[in-house]
């Protein structure tokens, strides 16, 4: 176990955020992820870092987003201010101690604290397109996302570390290597113009002519797999229903479907959740437009299991998200919501690029592109 | 089931040692067995309407750091530490450890480049606090690992913190706080009459000169729980010896039974029935190090036992404290050095205090109450 624990940090350091000697690293978690915590640090400082850990605590932001005023709300606290405009490395462990801690919250405020980061995001997504900020996401697994999962915590670590290809001799090859796939499939996808997504009740299309489409190699986040760029803000049109609950802090809408018409949502409606839908569709203007569209590649990833990071990789899905693009796609969309939503297309769901069917049944075609 | 003490000593804590007020920015430092307390602490926070922000540490970094950081990473201080230590308005530090030993094995000479990248930072706090621009308090909340020290079950060395914090229950916490502050305040101004104090216990006949030093009242804001009367004695004048009764620590090792003889200020014999090697390299630390920068009357009276932490046993109702090392510079002080030991004598049996030759001390006490004073 703890082996595992030691080459996940050394992939972590060494691969995705690949520590400089000097580098000022950030390192983050709940309490539960203090095993790989310690792990990780002890890696930043082998690599020549200068490491810095802290735990984020469930209950002050609950506090906060029960309590807080507009003002305490939208402040970004000294440190984290610091670390996104000069820190050089962010690692970030996703191990959650309840999922649904956040559910109780009041969606409007909700959208206010979401939307009072907007700055503080946008400022570390710039630097890191800049190349002068690395960060990486990566999962923990812990009873709460196990659970989540309908699975022991044994089953889930099992999910979680196979699509981290960590039972591999060297994790970091096999990442090079699926790396290659991605590359593939990003260089069919980076000559298309149009895209059209047909499953059932869905009939999309995205315009995603001269944008970028970046390939997720276990850099940001940790496991990975996707494809993805930032659509022609103006250009989607149709209907997608969403196959998986949308999740977002924990608070969930089930069973959403989304009309666009000219790149905006214009009917949104869900069996559950739909009033918490709605209000983080209204959060701002930018959050009814598509900020992301993506293949979901990891081979290893089959099962949905309510972790966000694991289901956007699952192999045969696509997702968008809602909200704000990532620099680098060429998207221009701004908002304080990012809010990825999955949808399977591995029973019967089909991709047609330029009107030429390219994926069908959850997997491109031979000879696609 | 959540303990309510928590609340009354997160309250207490914002409330009144750091006086917290709107759009104050406050730092909340604890490590992770601290959590209840940060997050009672950080609510207090934002009812007040300050901006609170928290540093948890994961238990067991620091032995990483130490056994594995070279030279250069053990003495790195952070850009962002030194840029908080600036903005800052208000700062908590919560003392506990879920081991108070883990770091006893440490190579002494790489313990010693990460203590002192310590004090640089401390320093900084120091100025910025006497410079009136930031309130600090330190404290702890009750862990194992120092009920372990105290020789308690968690549940009983829990009565003993929250008893010395005075968040038991019953008075108002910051009303009895407040009444301490002007209690020993109206002790200080007393104390800064007097020329010189002999002490007289077992085996101790020493004498102290404080002419011209002023006195001040720790009332509970820069510690919790508080409550002695300290100054920086002359550095020429103190003379004759002194025993201490409770073990003598220093940075997790302990020293028993010290008796130190003084001549013309300095220490000029020193022993210990345990520890002695390590009481004569601290004595010898520099050339500050043989000198008292501190006296102290403990005066809180819920502390009635020994601990084994500073933070409690230099309160002690009844005991009094020196210090070796440095002083500190409000109570104009002049000795400087790189240590600041505490040692602590117990008079509550047969103790006395003389101030110029009057009795004003006897078996743990003050003989006269303080004159009230209006502040």
């Amino acid at each position: 176990m703890s082996d595992r624990l030691a080459k996940l940090a050394d992939v972590l350091v060494g691969y995705s955020t690949a520590v400089q000697p000097g580098d000022a690293v950030q390192i983050e978690g709940s309490p539960l992820t203090t095993p790989l915590m310690r792990e990780v640090y002890r890696s930043v400082l082998r690599a020549g870092g200068h490491a810095k850990a802290g735990l984020v605590v469930d209950e002050t932001q609950e506090t906060l987003l029960t309590e807080g005023s507009d003002e305490q709300l939208a402040w970004v606290p000294l440190d984290r201010r610091w670390n996104v405009e000069h820190g050089d490395v962010w690692i970030v462990l996703d191990g959650p101690e309840n999922t649904k801690h956040l559910t109780g919250v009041d969606p409007e405020k909700m959208a206010r604290w979401l939307k009072g980061r907007e700055p503080y995001q946008n400022r570390y997504l710039e630097r890191d397109s800049l190349g002068e900020f690395r960060w990486v996401l990566c999962g923990y697994p812990t009873q709460a996302s196990a659970q989540d999962a309908s699975m022991s915590l044994g089953e889930f670590e099992e999910l979680i570390y196979g699509a981290a290809f960590l039972d591999e001799d060297d994790p970091v090859a096999a990442w090079q290597a699926f790396g290659e796939e991605l590359e593939t499939v990003g260089s069919i996808l980076d000559t298309k113009h149009e895209l059209r997504v047909v499953g059932m009740d869905t009939d999309l299309t995205l315009g995603v002519a001269g944008r970028t489409w970046l390939r997720s190699k276990g850099m940001k986040n940790f496991p990975d797999g996707e494809v993805f760029t930032g659509p022609v803000e103006t250009s989607v049109e149709g209907t997608i229903r969403f196959t998986f609950p949308a999740i977002i802090r924990g608070r969930q809408a089930e069973d959403v479907v989304l009309r666009f018409e000219s790149g905006e949502v214009v009917e949104a409606t869900a069996r559950r959740g739909e009033d918490f839908l709605r209000e983080m569709i209204e959060m701002d203007d930018g959050a009814r437009r598509v900020g992301e569209f993506a293949f979901g590649l990891n081979p290893a990833v089959t099962e949905y299991t309510g972790s966000l990071l694991l289901d956007e990789k699952i192999g045969g899905t696509v997702h968008l998200a809602l909200g704000k693009s990532v620099p680098g796609t060429g998207g221009v969309n701004k908002s304080g919501l990012h809010w990825d939503i999955v949808c399977d297309l591995r029973q019967g769901g089909e991709v047609y690029a330029d009107g030429e069917l390219i994926y069908r049944d959850g997997a491109f075609l031979d000879g696609a592109g | 089931m959540r303990d309510p003490r928590v609340d009354g000593l997160a309250e207490l804590l914002s409330g009144y040692s750091l006086g917290l007020r709107e759009g104050q920015v406050l730092r909340i430092d604890g490590e992770e067995t601290t959590i209840p307390l940060v997050t009672a602490l950080y609510r207090s926070a934002i009812q007040r309407g300050a901006l609170p922000y928290t540093q948890v540490r994961p238990a067991g970094l620091d032995e990483i750091l130490l056994a594995e950081g070279s030279e250069e990473q053990l003495s790195h201080i952070p850009e962002s530490e030194r840029v908080q230590s600036e903005e800052l308005d208000a700062w908590l530090t919560i003392w506990s450890s879920s081991n108070t030993r883990a770091l006893t094995r440490v190579d002494p000479e790489r313990r010693r480049l990460d203590l002192a990248k310590h004090f640089r930072l401390v320093n900084r706090r120091w100025q910025r606090i006497s410079a009136g621009e930031l309130s600090w308090c330190g404290t702890l909340y009750p862990t194992q690992a120092h009920a372990q020290d105290a020789e308690m079950s968690l549940a009983d060395y829990e009565d003993f913190v929250y008893g010395a914090c005075h968040v038991n229950g019953g008075q108002d916490p910051i009303e009895h706080w407040e009444s301490v502050s002007a209690a020993l305040t109206a002790r200080a101004r007393e104390l800064d009459d007097v020329r010189e104090l002999r002490i007289v216990g077992p085996d101790t006949d020493l004498r102290v000169v404080v002419e011209g030093r002023p006195w001040i009242p720790s009332d509970g804001r820069d510690n919790m729980p508080d409550g002695e009367v300290f100054t920086s004695p002359v550095e020429t004048g103190t003379a004759g010896e002194i025993y201490f009764a409770f073990p003598s620590v220093f940075q997790g090792q302990v020293v028993e039974d010290v008796r130190l003889r003084f001549e013309e200020g300095r220490v000029v014999h020193a022993e210990a029935s345990s520890g002695a090697d390590y009481l004569r390299a601290l004595i010898a630390t520099d050339e500050g190090s043989a000198v008292l920068g501190e006296v102290a009357f403990g005066l809180n009276y819920e502390i009635d036992r020994f601990t084994r932490d500073i933070l409690f046993d230099e309160k002690i109702g009844g005991t009094m404290h020196v210090a070796l090392g440095g002083g500190f510079d409000e109570a104009g002080t002049r000795n400087k050095s790189d240590l600041h030991w505490d040692l602590i004598c117990d008079l509550r049996r047969e103790g006395e205090v003389y101030a110029d030759g009057e009795l004003v001390w006897k078996a743990g006490s003050f003989l006269v109450e303080a004159a009230a004073e209006r502040v």
